[in-house]
C-alpha cells in the first residue's frame, strides 16, 4: 500500500503540474485545473463565506469531505501536490546518527487549526486570505511564477549559450543537438513566450521557506501550518479506516513512530491521532512484526485513538485574531474602497469591484499562467496587504489582447468574471497618459507615434496633432504630437508596451477611469468639451409672462 | 489635304514597320511591373481563394514568370505582412490565398525550399494563426518559420542613417526574399507598403520612426529587392496599421508585381488615395536611386483577369 501511495502522489503531482503547464498555452484551457480547485473544501467554504455565493462546481468539495470522513486525511497523504513536494523534501533530510527519538504529538500541531479558524472567521467578515495558505493555490502560484519561468530560462539561456559559442563551421556541431531540443521545449512543452513575473520574489521566498522547514521537522507545513490539513483533520476524527496496533506482536522498536511524517503516534495503542494521520502507510510498511495495520471499521464505533484537544478559548482567540488581522488590512484606503485609489493597480478586464474581487480571489495565479502576453503579475503591496499576490496588469511587460478573455475563463472563483468577448472589449482597465517630459515628439522634437500605431481601436484612442517645434538650430518643423482620447481609451496597455522607451515608457496606464470602480472615473463620457456658444443674434427674446406671443419690436418685450 | 510625296510615304511606312516590330518585341519581353485587376465591380464578401491565385499568376507571368527570379534549388523567403493578430477580412495582414499562390509558384519554378515568416508586432503564434497565413502556406508546401528574438544577427548595412541593425539571418541569407505587403494606411508614414514591409526582417526597429523615410530607404537599399508583390485585394484605408473596423476595408481586387519597389509603392499609394510624391519614404527611395516613382513610365502593364 505504501508503494501504491507513492505512485498516487507521483501521479497527482505530475497531473497538477501538467495541468498548470497546459493552462499556459491553450486557447481552451483545461477545465480539469478548475476541478482541482472545486474539490478543495477550504477554498469552497471560505469563498462561500466571504462572497456569499457558491459556484455550483464547489459542491464537489463535499466529495472530498465525505472521503475524508471515511478514510481520514488521504488527501494529504495521497493527493495533495504540495504535500508531495514536502514529502520529497523531508526524505532529503540528513539521517540522524544514533537512535532518534520517536516523535510524539506536539502542541504546535494545533496551530493549523487556529490558523484555519482565523482564516474562516476573517472570511465570514469578508476578508479572503485563504489563498495565501491553501496548498493548491500555493502550488499553482509557485509553479506559475517560479518553476516554469525558471525552467524556461534555463533551457533558453542554455540553448543560446551553445548557439552563440558555436562557430557554425563543419558538419559536426553541438547546435545540431541543442537547437531541435530547444525548439521542442519552446514550442511543444512551454508553448508560451518566456514569462517573467514582477513581484515574484516574495512568492519565491515564501515557497523556499516552507519547503526548507521540512529540515526542521518532516512535513512541517502539513503538520503545523496547513489550514486545509486542519479542516480535513477536523473531519477525520472518526474515520472508518483505522490504525490497529497488535499489542502482543509489538516489540516496541519504535520504527513506526520514527517513520511517521505526521507525528500521529502510531506506536502507542489507543494514542493514534486520526486527525493528524496522512494515511501514508509508512508505519504499517516499516513494522517488522506485523503489529501495525490499517483496517476498516464502522465509523459509528468510537476508535481506539487519541484526540487533538482544541481549547475553546484558544480557538476563539484565533477567530478574534482573524478579525484583528482583517482590521489591520482595512486600515489602507484602497481596501476600504475609498480614495485615493492606487494608480498602479490595474485589474484584468472582468475583475469585479475591488471589495468583491478580494472576497473571491484565491491568489492561485492561474490567470497569470494563462495570459498569453504575460500581462498579469502578483501584487506585492499595490493592492494593500489584503491583496497580496492578487493579479495586476504591468503594461510595460505585457498588454491585454483585444480578442481574449482567457483570464476570466480560468479563474476558479469568478473573481475575474468570464465576460462575453464583445462585453469585455468595452471594459476599461484604466487610462493612458503621456509623460511629456519623455515622449519624443514633446521632449526631444523627434517623430515617433509607435503608440498610435499599436492602438487596437478603430477609431484609435491616440490621435495626432501637427505641432510646430523649434529645433536646436533654430529652424522650425511640424511634427505629429500624439494625444490620448480619454473617452475612447480602454487602458489595454499596448501603447505602454510598445513605447520605444524600454526603461520607463513615455505613455503609461493608470487605474483612473476603470469601469469596475464608479468612484475612480474622472472622465465625463462624451467629447468632454461643451459645444461652442451660439452666435448672439440667433435667439429671439423670450416671451413675457403676460400675454406671450410675438413682440412688436426688437427689445420691446413689455410684459404688460 | 496635300498629296503625300513618295518620300513621305516611304518614311511613314518604314517608321510604321519599325514601330510595329518594336511593339512586337516589347510584347514578348517581360515587363518591369504588372498590375492585374479582377474583372467587374468588387464585391466585399466575395471569397478570394480563386481570385488571388489567378491575379498572382497573371501579374507574375507578365513580369516574366516566377522562373525569372527563382533558379532551381533556390531557398526562397516569402515575407508577407503577418504582424498583426487580425483575420484576413480586416486587411491588416496579407491575403493568405495570395501567399499560398506565391509559394506554389516558387516551388513550380524549382525552388528547393520556400519559407514563410515575419517578425510580428503582436504575439507571433496568434498572428500567424489569425491571419490564416500559417495554415495556407503550410498547405501550399511552405516551411513556416517563427523567428526567435534571441537569434537575430547584427549586420552592418552601410546606410546613411542605419549603420548596423539586427537582421533575421534566414531572410537575409535566402537566395530570394520577396516582400509581399498589403496596402494599408499608416499613422506615421501615411502608407505601409513594400518598403515598410521590410521592417519585419529586422529587430530593434522602434527607433526607425524618428526618421522613417531615411531608415526605410537604407533598409531597402541593403536588401536589394528583385521582385515584390502588392496585395491590393483588400486594402485598409484608415486606422492602420492595426485596423479593426470592417468599414475601413476597401475591396479593390488588384495584385501588382514589380522589379522596381519604388514604382510598386507608388502604385500602392495611389490605390490608397495618396499622391506618390507626398509619401516621404517613396521620395527618400528615389533620392537613393532605388527606383522610379512614376510607374507608368516603366511601363506598367495592366491586365484584366477573370
Amino acid at each position: 500500500m505504501r508503494a501504491l501511495r507513492r505512485v498516487s502522489q507521483g501521479v497527482f503531482l505530475a497531473l497538477f503540474t501538467w495541468l498548470v503547464l497546459e493552462t499556459g498555452f491553450s486557447e481552451s484551457p483545461p477545465q480539469l485545473l478548475e476541478l482541482f480547485f472545486d474539490l478543495d473544501p477550504l477554498i469552497s467554504l471560505s469563498t462561500w463565506l466571504s462572497a456569499r455565493s457558491l459556484a455550483a462546481g464547489s459542491l464537489l468539495a463535499l466529495l472530498t469531505l465525505a472521503a475524508t470522513a471515511l478514510l481520514g486525511r488521504v488527501f494529504c497523504g495521497w493527493i495533495c501536490p504540495l504535500g508531495t513536494v514536502h514529502h520529497i523534501a523531508s526524505r532529503l533530510r540528513p539521517k540522524k546518527r544514533g537512535r532518534a527519538d520517536a516523535e510524539g504529538f506536539s502542541r504546535w500541531q494545533r496551530a493549523k487549526y487556529f490558523l484555519l479558524a482565523a482564516l474562516l472567521v476573517m472570511s465570514l467578515f469578508g476578508g479572503h486570505w485563504v489563498g495565501v495558505f491553501d496548498p493548491l493555490s500555493i502550488m499553482c502560484r509557485s509553479l506559475t511564477t517560479l518553476a516554469f519561468p525558471a525552467a524556461q530560462y534555463l533551457v533558453a539561456d542554455g540553448a543560446n549559450a551553445v548557439y552563440d559559442a558555436d562557430p557554425r563551421l563543419g558538419p559536426l556541431r553541438l547546435t545540431l543537438l541543442t537547437e531541435p531540443a530547444y525548439r521542442f521545449a519552446r514550442d511543444d512543452v512551454f508553448r508560451v513566450n518566456r514569462q517573467t513575473f514582477a513581484g515574484g520574489l516574495p512568492v519565491l521566498a515564501f515557497f523556499v521557506l516552507i519547503v526548507a522547514l521540512n529540515f526542521v521537522r518532516p512535513r512541517f507545513w502539513c503538520r503545523y501550518v496547513c489550514p486545509l490539513g486542519g479542516l480535513l483533520g477536523l473531519f477525520s476524527r472518526r474515520p472508518a479506516l483505522r490504525l490497529k496496533n497488535d499489542k502482543d506482536a509489538c516489540r516496541n522498536c519504535g520504527r513506526c513512530a520514527k517513520t511517521c511524517p505526521a507525528a500521529a503516534q502510531p506506536h502507542e495503542p489507543g494514542k493514534w491521532l486520526p486527525s493528524e494521520c496522512f494515511v501514508c502507510w509508512n508505519c504499517a510498511a516499516e513494522c517488522r512484526s506485523d503489529a501495525v495495520a490499517f483496517a476498516l471499521e464502522s465509523p459509528l464505533t468510537p476508535p481506539a485513538a487519541g484526540r487533538v484537544d482544541l481549547s475553546r478559548r484558544a480557538t476563539m482567540a484565533a477567530g478574534v485574531g482573524g478579525v484583528a488581522a482583517l482590521a489591520g488590512f482595512r486600515i489602507a484606503p484602497e481596501t476600504r474602497g475609498e480614495q485615493p485609489f492606487p494608480s498602479t493597480l490595474l485589474r484584468p478586464p472582468g475583475a469585479r469591484a475591488e471589495r468583491e474581487f478580494l472576497q473571491r480571489c484565491i491568489q492561485c495565479g492561474a490567470c497569470m499562467r494563462v495570459c498569453p502576453t504575460n500581462a498579469l503579475h502578483p501584487s506585492a503591496l499595490e493592492a494593500g496587504l489584503e491583496g497580496l499576490w492578487t493579479p495586476r496588469m504591468v503594461a510595460k511587460i505585457g498588454y491585454c489582447r483585444q480578442e481574449c478573455t482567457l483570464c476570466g475563463q480560468v479563474c476558479p472563483t469568478g473573481a475575474i468574471e468570464h465576460l462575453p468577448l464583445e462585453e469585455k472589449k468595452k471594459v476599461k482597465v484604466g487610462l493612458a497618459a503621456f509623460d511629456v517630459s519623455r515622449c519624443l515628439p514633446y521632449a526631444y522634437g523627434r517623430e515617433c507615434i509607435v503608440c498610435e500605431e499599436h492602438c487596437p481601436l478603430s477609431p484609435k484612442a491616440i490621435y495626432v496633432v501637427p505641432v510646430e517645434v523649434t529645433l536646436r538650430d533654430g529652424s522650425k518643423r511640424v511634427i505629429k504630437q500624439p494625444r490620448v482620447d480619454a473617452d475612447l481609451c480602454t487602458g489595454c496597455g499596448i501603447c505602454e508596451w510598445s513605447c520605444l522607451f524600454q526603461d520607463q515608457a513615455a505613455i503609461r496606464i493608470y487605474s483612473a477611469n476603470e469601469s469596475r470602480n464608479a468612484k475612480n472615473q474622472p472622465i465625463l463620457p462624451g467629447p468632454g468639451i461643451p459645444p461652442a456658444a451660439p452666435p448672439a443674434e440667433a435667439a429671439p427674446p423670450p416671451a413675457g409672462p403676460y400675454g406671450g406671443g410675438e413682440t412688436t419690436g426688437a427689445g420691446n418685450a413689455s410684459p404688460y | 489635304m496635300a498629296k503625300q510625296t513618295r518620300r513621305q510615304f516611304i518614311g511613314t511606312s518604314v517608321g510604321g514597320a519599325v514601330f510595329a516590330a518594336g511593339l512586337a518585341r516589347a510584347q514578348e519581353a517581360p515587363a518591369a511591373m504588372a498590375i492585374a485587376r479582377w474583372k467587374g465591380e468588387p464585391v466585399m464578401d466575395e471569397p478570394t481563394d480563386v481570385m488571388a491565385p489567378k491575379l498572382a499568376r497573371a501579374a507574375l507571368d507578365a513580369v516574366g514568370g516566377m522562373g525569372r527570379f527563382v533558379k532551381k534549388g533556390d531557398v526562397v523567403w516569402i515575407k508577407p505582412n503577418m504582424a498583426w493578430e487580425q483575420p484576413p477580412e480586416l486587411a491588416a495582414n496579407t491575403n493568405p490565398h495570395l501567399v499560398a499562390a506565391l509559394v506554389k509558384m516558387c516551388l513550380e519554378a524549382g525552388a528547393k525550399t520556400v519559407k514563410v515568416g515575419d517578425n510580428t508586432c503582436h504575439d507571433a503564434k496568434k498572428s500567424y494563426v489569425a491571419s490564416g497565413i500559417e495554415a495556407a502556406a503550410k498547405d501550399a508546401g511552405a516551411e513556416v518559420v517563427y523567428v526567435d528574438r534571441d537569434r537575430f544577427r547584427s549586420m552592418k548595412i552601410g546606410g546613411e542613417i542605419l549603420k548596423e541593425i539586427p537582421v533575421w539571418p534566414g531572410m537575409v541569407e535566402s537566395d530570394l526574399l520577396i516582400s509581399v505587403p498589403v496596402a494599408k494606411h499608416h499613422g506615421l508614414s501615411t502608407v505601409t507598403l513594400a518598403m515598410k514591409n521590410y521592417m519585419g526582417v529586422v529587430e530593434s526597429r522602434e527607433k526607425f520612426h524618428q526618421n522613417i523615410p531615411g531608415c526605410l530607404a537604407d533598409l531597402t537599399a541593403f536588401l536589394k529587392p528583385r521582385i515584390s508583390v502588392l496585395d491590393g485585394i483588400r486594402i485598409l484605408t484608415a486606422n492602420g496599421p492595426t485596423g479593426g473596423d470592417p468599414k475601413d476595408v476597401k475591396r479593390c481586387n488588384v495584385v501588382a508585381a514589380s522589379t522596381d519597389i519604388i514604382a510598386l509603392d507608388a502604385f500602392g499609394a495611389e490605390l490608397l488615395g495618396y499622391k506618390p510624391a507626398d509619401i516621404s519614404s517613396i521620395a527618400a527611395g528615389v533620392k537613393l536611386g532605388l527606383g522610379e516613382m512614376d510607374y507608368r513610365k516603366l511601363p506598367a502593364r495592366e491586365i484584366e483577369v477573370s
